[in-house]
């Protein structure tokens, strides 16, 4: 070897020019695409001269709702890499039969292993937390959340960890272990790339952003809360955001541990999940299940809470059965860490184990099912109006049932030693993730699309958008059910069974009727910018709203709320307006205070970008990289801690000129309402 | 604090601070939380070390010695009682360690029921070879 | 219904029968502050869980390697335990002379704090690099693996705490008692006495049910 090359080999770790692909123009095409756009993007908004806003306005912001646009907004982009993924997936199973299709075995490993760590960790988590984000605080009455700076840097580490996951594709590679890494596969001994590593560092560090964002709201929710807002008057929402955070509080240092482990194994020679020296894989499987299910309710409770509000808004009702709906969230939020062990029945620890972990599974469903009634409980005898919002939440309830109903049917032990790890399982659990989660995402972006930008959605393109995807759902994933019980195992790279075909194709058909959909949301969202001054929603409640979050303008100062409302009841808004017609209006005008808001802070984006410097660093074993991020990140703590004023105030005046007009619309709309 | 002003609706105490106690009773807590720890310490390395007592006990004595001082420490260190201004403090702490009893019991648990079932990797090899 | 709305209970009253204890509004801040950073804590405590639980699964697994009883020295184990004890002990006396503003009392109790914090990581220090020069390090088997993560994490946690008390040293130096430090000092103080604890489990369950092994 040259000596050239030895000085570089170890100035710069593993890393050389082998780690880019050029042999795989598929990946490679597909980064340079990404990265030219980053670019364009870039480019123009330097030469617009947009950087400054941006800066001040977004990067550092550490306002609940910016945090929560730019985590929904990070999610998008994140859909729409997975659903790539998902693509070229159903293709290559489409025509891999008795042929290598399209993909190499190595490059589809690598697809279906960035699908879901993709999907789980950067579209589905950072789509509820930044709903939560956007609208919990609202919903409570209050300024901000309890932790702002902080909050910002979760959002920043969040991205931090995308953006390796996406650097993978140009850099090196991604694992070929799956989206769980199961060792001994994700050790060194078989995977000795740095494809595990990218896998395992980029979680840690977006893991460390969903736990500070977890902290940040349950602190949020039991500390801050508007006068009068006792725990049985939040909203669902917020309840369900409770438990989803206790959730990921209690689960999360679980993931960490575990990669944590098999990094130890990986850099350090440790025997956790080793063969060798005593190790155990099993217990990789234990742990990491002991996170996985309860990271399946970290996701879909705060559907369950969209869910909620959507239901009872479109219904014109209070939520049906509030207390139950209480009940059997925090029930939920126990029975969780009851079950993991459902994920691997098949691993021998034989049948009072197996049996115990069964049932316990079987009884989570119980109060999913009360849930269920309550929402038709609501629905029934309100005046029921069809928006798009309301169409996902329908659309959920029919295909959660359905999901539901296979789940309790793979949590009967004998049933998952047939159906476990076949097609079956993966109709499952996309069954519950799509038909669960995602709904509830679109749900909730269409309800607060007005709330966080001040205009409506186009609803024609937004219902198109619905039945896409509701249609394309279906014919996707009803054929994965019929293949899992023809026997079609789960991460075939190609098959040659003859009557799997034509279900895969169907399935592909179907992936081409849910892109319609994608399409259709994306032209949604072009046809709203565009018409916006026609859909503007001046009066703050553009649905007739019952929460606090419609008590202020659309968009919501700063402030949120000029004063902190005042709480008397469950469906504190509802409460309002009634009281409000009743009383004609009272037209004195309050006394305006100064107010005081967290200010700005690089904090965040200061943090991740160290972040991102050794999580590169560690990835390749680029050691005095390592050292430097670390000190930086450092550094960035103190400098944060030795802040003197980490807030300013916004004048009386201001507040008042703000509120002044808000109130103003909110009368007309009060008066029009009672006139009506 | 009572239930009068726990009506109007009062906050919870932060974790970790007392209500109110002048600072020679605060000290006093400290050293009796330290005496205490440093006896249940002692007692718990003796029993360790010791042929005095009915061997198979041990194991379950030093766990309770363990929980009887994570006990004085949340107590006398960290403040956490069952008083009502801290009901959301304790709470916390309850689901903490609910999660906690979960984790280890049942991996415990499970993983002793798989090795039976399905040895580790080294002793499959043992036992076939 | 009625019932479930007691008085002296912080219930709401949804049906409006008078009977409620209402909100007060949002914490104060440093309730606020020390609530999240206990919920923190209990997240880093569930992480503890999984590195014990790990070595009560691998403790068996010595690989012909050494076992606990052939490795551990009681000796210094207690004078770890010692250490940690009287820290939190002087942690509890820096908390109460920040709270009443006494300088000289805080610096003192978080020097000594510091000392035996320090002197604690020396010894653990020692004792695996004692354990490494026999070729008893971690890599030797699923043992030793869990034994040096799960202390090593401990002790991790403690240089982290120090770096803390430092800083903690500094800015009431800088800045005085004022109300941000106050409520860093609080969180702080949290953390040592949380260390503490898990000590607790460490020394019970790796070193002294260990030896039985
Ligand atoms: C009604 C309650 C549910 C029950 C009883 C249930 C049961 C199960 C069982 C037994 C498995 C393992 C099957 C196997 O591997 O053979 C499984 C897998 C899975 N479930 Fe569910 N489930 C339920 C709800 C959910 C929900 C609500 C979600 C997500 C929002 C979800 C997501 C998943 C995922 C992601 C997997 C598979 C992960 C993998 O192996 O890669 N499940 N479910
Ligand atoms: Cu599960």
């Amino acid at each position: 070897m040259p000596a050239g090359r030895t000085v570089e080999g170890t100035m710069l770790g593993k890393l050389d020019w082998s780690a880019i692909p050029f042999e795989q123009p598929i990946p490679l095409i597909a980064g340079g695409v990404v990265l030219v756009g980053i670019l364009a993007v870039l480019i123009w908004v330097v030469v617009k001269g947009h950087l400054p806003y941006l800066w001040h306005e977004w990067i550092t912001s550490v306002d609940h709702k910016r945090i929560g646009v730019m985590y929904i907004l990070l999610a998008s982009v994140m859909l729409l890499r997975g659903g790539s993924d998902a693509i070229m997936m159903r293709i290559q199973q489409a025509i891999a039969y008795q042929s290598q299709g399209y993909l190499p075995p190595e490059h589809y490993n690598q697809i279906f292993s960035a699908h879901g760590t993709i999907m789980i960790f950067f579209v589905a988590m950072p789509f509820v937390i930044g709903l939560m984000n956007l609208i919990v605080p609202l919903q409570l009455g209050v300024r901000d959340v309890a932790f702002p700076t902080l909050n910002s840097v979760g959002f920043w580490l969040t991205a931090t960890g995308a953006l390796l996951v996406n650097l993978s594709l140009v850099i090196g590679e991604f694992a070929r272990t799956g989206w769980l890494a199961f060792p001994p596969l994700s050790e060194l001994s078989y995977s000795p790339g740095v494809g595990v590593d990218y896998y395992a560092w980029s979680l840690q560090i977006s893991g460390v952003g969903t736990l500070v964002a977890g902290v940040n709201l349950v602190t949020t929710v039991l500390k801050l809360r508007t006068k009068g807002m006792n725990y049985l008057r939040m909203p669902m929402f917020c309840w369900t955001t409770l438990a989803s955070n206790l959730l990921i509080v209690a689960a999360f240092p679980i993931l960490t541990a575990t990669l944590a482990m098999l990094l130890l194994d990986r850099y350090l020679g440790f025997h956790f999940f080793t063969n060798e020296a005593g190790g155990n894989v099993m217990m990789f499987m234990n742990l990491i299940w002991a996170w996985g299910h309860p990271e399946v309710y970290i996701l879909v409770l705060p559907a369950f809470g969209i869910f909620s509000e959507v239901v009872s808004t479109f219904s014109g009702k209070a939520l049906f059965g509030y207390r139950s709906m209480v009940l059997a969230t925090m029930a939920i939020c126990v029975i969780a860490f009851m079950v993991w062990l459902h994920h691997f029945f098949t691993m021998g620890a034989g049948p009072d184990v197996n049996a115990i972990f069964g049932i316990a599974s079987m009884i989570i469903a119980v109060p999913t099912g009360v849930k269920i009634y309550n929402w038709l409980f609501t629905m029934y005898g309100g005046r029921i109006r069809f928006t798009t919002p309301m169409l996902w939440a329908v659309g959920f309830m029919v295909t959660f049932i359905i999901g539901g109903l296979t789940g309790v049917l793979v949590a009967v032990p004998p049933a998952d030693f047939m159906l476990h790890n076949s097609m079956f399982l993966v109709a499952h659990f996309h069954n519950v993730i799509i038909g669960g989660v995602l709904f509830g995402a679109f749900a909730g972006f269409e309800y607060w699309f007005p709330k966080a930008f001040g205009f409506r959605l186009d609803e024609r393109w937004g219902k198109l958008a619905f039945w896409f995807t509701f249609t394309g759902f279906y014919v996707t994933f009803v054929p994965l059910y019929v293949a899992g019980m023809l026997g079609m195992t789960r991460r075939l790279q190609h098959y040659d069974v003859a009557e799997w075909r034509p279900w895969m194709i169907v399935a592909a058909i179907g992936m081409a009727v849910l892109s319609i959909g994608v399409i259709c949301q994306i032209m949604q969202l072009v046809v709203s910018i565009r018409n916006r001054e026609a859909l503007r929603d001046r009066t703050g409640d553009p649905w007739d709203g019952r929460s606090l979050e419609w008590a202020t303008s659309s968009p919501p100062p700063v402030f949120n709320f000029a004063f902190h409302p005042d709480v008397r009841g469950e469906d504190a808004y509802w409460d309002m307006k009634l009281s409000a017609q009743q009383q004609s209006l009272d037209h004195e005008e309050p006394e305006y205070h100064d107010i005081e808001m967290p200010r700005n802070s690089p904090t965040g984006f200061v943090c991740a970008f160290f972040a991102t410097i050794m999580g590169f660093a560690l990835i390749w074993h680029i050691w005095w990289m390592v050292i430097l991020g670390g000190i930086g990140a450092f550094a960035t703590f103190v400098v944060f801690a030795w802040r003197d004023h980490d807030e300013y105030v916004i004048p009386a005046a201001e507040v008042a000129a703000i509120d002044r007009v808000n109130l103003e619309e909110r009368r007309n709309l009060v008066s029009m309402a009672g006139a009506i | 604090m009572s239930d009068q002003t726990h009506m109007n609706g009062e906050h919870d105490i932060a974790p970790g601070d007392e209500e109110q106690h002048s600072v020679g009773e605060r000290i006093v807590g400290y050293v009796v939380g330290l005496g205490l720890a440093l006896l249940l310490t002692a007692t718990s390395f003796f029993i360790a070390g010791t042929d005095l007592v009915w061997q198979p006990s041990i194991p379950v004595a030093l766990i309770v010695l363990a929980i009887a001082q994570m006990g004085v420490h949340l107590v006398f260190f960290l403040h956490i009682t069952t008083g009502p201004d801290n009901t959301n403090n304790v709470l916390a702490l309850a689901f903490g360690l609910l999660v906690v009893f979960l984790v280890v019991g049942g991996t415990v648990w499970i993983m002793g029921h798989l090795n039976q079932n399905m040895p580790p990797m080294d002793q499959f090899i043992r036992m076939h070879s | 219904m009625a019932m479930t709305a007691t008085i002296g209970r912080a219930h709401a009253d949804p049906h409006h029968i008078g009977l409620v204890v209402e909100h007060p509004g949002p914490a104060p801040k440093r309730t606020v502050t020390a609530y999240g950073f206990w919920v923190f804590l209990l997240s880093d405590i569930v992480m503890f869980s999984c590195f014990f639980a790990a070595y009560a699964v691998l403790v068996s697994q010595t690989a012909d390697g050494p076992k606990g009883s052939e490795i551990f020295e009681q000796r210094n184990v207690a004078i770890e335990t010692v250490c940690l004890l009287l820290s939190s002990f002087t942690c509890g006396m820096a908390s109460i002379a920040a709270d009443v503003r006494n300088r000289f009392w805080f610096y003192l109790g978080m020097a000594v704090t510091c000392l035996l914090g320090v002197i604690f990581l020396v010894i653990e220090f020692r004792e695996f690099a004692d354990l490494v020069s026999r070729g008893y390090g971690p890599s030797r088997s699923a043992f030793l693996t869990a034994f040096f993560s799960l202390v090593g994490c401990h002790g991790l946690h403690v240089s982290a705490g120090v770096l803390w008390l430092l800083t903690m040293m500094a800015q009431v130096f800088a800045k005085g008692f004022r109300a941000d430090v106050l409520r860093r000092m609080m969180c702080f103080a949290l953390f040592w006495h949380a260390l503490d604890i898990i000590w607790v489990g460490v020394f019970s369950v790796v070193y002294l049910l260990g030896s039985g092994v």
